[in-house]
């Protein structure tokens, strides 16, 4: 960069991963609908009292706005511009200790042709995956709910993910499965007398 | 006060109520050692057990869990650098180095005794400044109970860090969700779209159950871990130079974590990094700390324990949570029919100074468990953790269940845990989050009693001393980093231009 840009423009801008955009910009979608909504609820009643409409209207509104002035930031603000700051302290021995926690995970894995495996026996990729996969398992769990009952659809869950996801024994994993169930079991519905839906099947 | 004191005693020796602290604490540290599995986790999980206790019994052993995991979370930190919650992530610097350096068991000694030394230390402060606090607070109205709620969001602002725009945005978007149901005060359904379940609003546990529990977890899931390094019982003894360097920084991780605890907002896991960067401004062996340095471990750990003691402060004097966890103790007092704040204090003494004494045989019986039996308890890491999740989920799901007593509620959970598995991914920051949404309900209820007092004129929330004084407290507090951040822009841009010329 020649001295003349450097002049006009002061020191680099920040490069914003797309990630902080997108999640920055569907608050500000958020805050927008919340402020439109608050008009209609009605911002202010008899005697220009505070109305139910009020509070969504202002919260709404700013987080409309300060997720604007984010996005600005994100693009606008120049490197180094947080120096100097009451917090800096704390934010560098927090990027420390998270550097510090991030170089000993990575210290023990073994090398593997698809990258490297965690104490979990995963590579990056699979570790990617795996909430995806588990978020799923849950969410068709809790959809087959109505029909299996809650317990028994949860339990096939937790199999499923061990057996399947993890890649476990399969018999040590149907003991933890039938070992957890029965304590949940115990638990709620013998000793906390807590009606679980038992489903179209009402078996438990 | 020492009557109050005698009345706490006789509810806490019960042998019902010693027996749930026992139970409370010895849970919360097996759970606080869970990687990605904290106190505010813990507390949300076991809720739903204790629903058929006495309220004194119930919150004595949810405490319990609370303080009982600030022990626990030290033990993973130490021994595989992963932290069970946020507010021992410091510890993994100096903790987990000396137990690279052969001094595992002594790192978790000085843990637990600082831990010891600042939780009845700040007890003491706490017992001393909770009663009178809520007593001053009898007088408030509904102005200088709008303006508290103010002064502690301005708190988040405050200590958001780098993303301050971020943090604001966060605890307003939790101030969103919290609106969503029939307007306090009004019998107007906002953001219901049309669905029976959301006229009374979100539980504000389910979220916390899904963004802390589940989301938690999962993001623990994508990082991996690391295998833990041995503690043995006769590395337990700490040499009397470690004792000697943890003692004054324990002082001063008590001192601090105390006062920045009782910050609604500002939370133990701040007063940690606080307490660090102290001893590497003040300590004599400063040069030592990121290298197995014993005042790494005793600082951070006492101003988490003075954090945690002193975050009951604003929760019980005013009602308002002084951290996550405290949040959802909140939830539990609501949950037993009881409405934290200068009330309780004369409405139910018993539980009150029940409660508080019960924190010092809490701490009493951890200490007498971490001292000896820290390398026990550290064979729970041990268990692999793909064993360990599911059951987590599990149970917080069947948890979140026996809550709302609907499967809407289980919804609930699973989305929230969607939201908090991207947060943690993508750094949007949790604890603003929830503490917009657990203010919410109480910022409005006393925003339109303002509004009708003022008739229709929030004004008056300048006329009176108290509410005028943390008015502008809290306007200040909200405004300074900014305009400090726009300022030091600038300056940064014209000292560039400067330095090419």
């Amino acid at each position: 960069m020649s001295p003349e840009v450097v002049e006009r423009t002061g020191p680099p801008r920040n490069r914003p991963e797309l990630s902080d955009v997108i999640g920055t910009s569907i608050l500000a979608i958020v805050g927008l609908f919340a402020a439109i909504s608050g008009f209609g609820y009605g911002v202010t009643v008899e005697n220009g009292q505070v109305g139910p409409g009020f509070l969504p209207m202002v919260t709404g509104g700013f987080v409309f706005l300060a997720s604007l002035a984010e996005i600005a930031r994100l693009y606008l603000s120049r490197a180094g511009t947080t120096d100097g700051r009451i917090m800096r302290t704390v934010e560098d021995i927090e990027a420390h200790a998270a550097q510090s926690i991030g170089a000993h995970a990575s210290s023990t894995p073994e090398p593997d042709a698809d990258g490297s495996l965690d104490t979990f026996g995963r590579n990056e990729g699979q570790r990617n995956r795996a909430p995806f996969f588990i978020f799923i398992t849950f969410g068709v769990a809790l959809a087959l709910a109505p029909v299996l009952g809650l317990l028994i659809a949860l339990a096939l869950a937790v199999l499923f993910v061990l057996v399947i996801v993890e890649k476990r024994i399969w018999w040590v994993s149907v003991c933890v499965t039938l070992a957890a169930t029965a304590f949940v079991y115990a638990v709620f519905v013998v000793i906390l007398s807590i009606p679980l839906p038992a489903g179209m099947l009402g078996l438990i | 006060m020492i009557e109050n004191l005698l009345l706490g005693f006789e509810t806490a020796v019960s042998p019902e109520n010693m027996l749930w602290c026992f139970v409370g604490v010895l849970l919360g540290t097996v759970i606080g050692m869970l990687p990605g599995l904290g106190s505010t986790t813990g507390v949300a999980i076991l809720l739903p057990i204790t629903l058929t206790f006495e309220p004194v019994t119930a919150l004595i052993m949810l405490a319990g869990i609370y303080y009982g995991s600030q022990y626990g979370s030290s033990i993973s930190s130490i021994l595989i650098s992963t932290p069970g919650d946020s507010s021992s992530v410091v510890l993994t610097l100096d903790g987990y180095q000396m137990a690279r350096r052969g001094r595992a068991g002594a790192a978790l000694a000085i843990s637990a005794l600082s831990s010891f030394f600042a939780a009845i230390i700040s007890l003491i402060f706490l017992i001393a400044l909770a009663g009178p606090i809520a007593h001053f607070a009898l007088n408030f109205g509904p102005a200088e109970n709008l303006a508290i709620i103010l002064l502690g969001m301005a708190t988040i602002v405050s200590f958001a860090g780098e993303n301050i725009l971020r943090g604001i945005t966060m605890a307003a978007a939790g101030l969103l969700v919290s609106m969503v149901g029939v307007a306090s005060g009004f019998s107007t359904a906002r953001f219901t779209f049309g669905s029976v379940n959301l006229l009374s609003g979100i539980d504000f546990v389910a979220i916390m159950i899904g963004i802390f529990a589940v989301g938690e977890v999962l993001h623990q899931i994508r990082r991996g871990g690391e295998k833990p390094i041995r503690a043995r019982f006769k590395d337990l003894i700490v040499t009397k130079e470690e004792l000697s360097r943890s003692f004054p920084s324990a002082v001063r991780g008590t001192g601090l974590g105390f006062a920045v605890g009782v910050l609604p907002g500002a939370g133990a896991t701040l007063a940690t990094f606080l307490a660090y960067g102290v001893e590497k401004q003040v300590s004599r062996f400063k040069q030592f700390l990121g290298k197995g340095a014993p005042e790494g471990v005793a600082a951070p750990e006492a101003a988490n324990n003075a954090a945690a003691n002193a975050s009951f402060i604003p929760t019980l004097a005013l009602g308002i949570p002084g951290s996550g966890t405290t949040a959802v103790l909140l939830g539990a007092f609501i949950i037993f029919g009881l409405q934290p704040g200068p009330l309780l204090f004369e409405q139910e003494p018993d539980l009150v100074w029940g409660l508080l004494v019960s924190f010092f045989f809490g701490n009493l019986i951890l200490l007498a468990l971490n001292l000896p039996l820290a390398p026990v308890f550290a064979q729970i890491l041990r268990i692999p953790y793909p064993y360990l999740y599911p059951i987590v989920l599990f149970m917080s799901l069947i948890g979140a269940f026996a809550l709302g007593n609907n499967t809407f509620t289980l919804w609930v959970v699973f989305f929230s845990g969607l939201l908090g598995y991207f947060m943690k991914r993508f750094d949007f920051p949790a604890a603003p989050f929830v503490l917009g949404l657990v203010l919410g309900p109480l910022l409005e209820k006393y925003l339109v009693q303002t509004s009708a007092l003022g008739e229709g004129s929030l004004l008056i929330m300048f006329q009176q001393p108290i509410s005028a004084v943390l008015t502008v407290a809290a306007l200040l507090a909200m405004g300074y980093p900014l305009v400090a951040a726009v300022i030091r822009n600038l300056k940064v841009r014209r000292e560039g231009r400067a330095a090419v010329r």
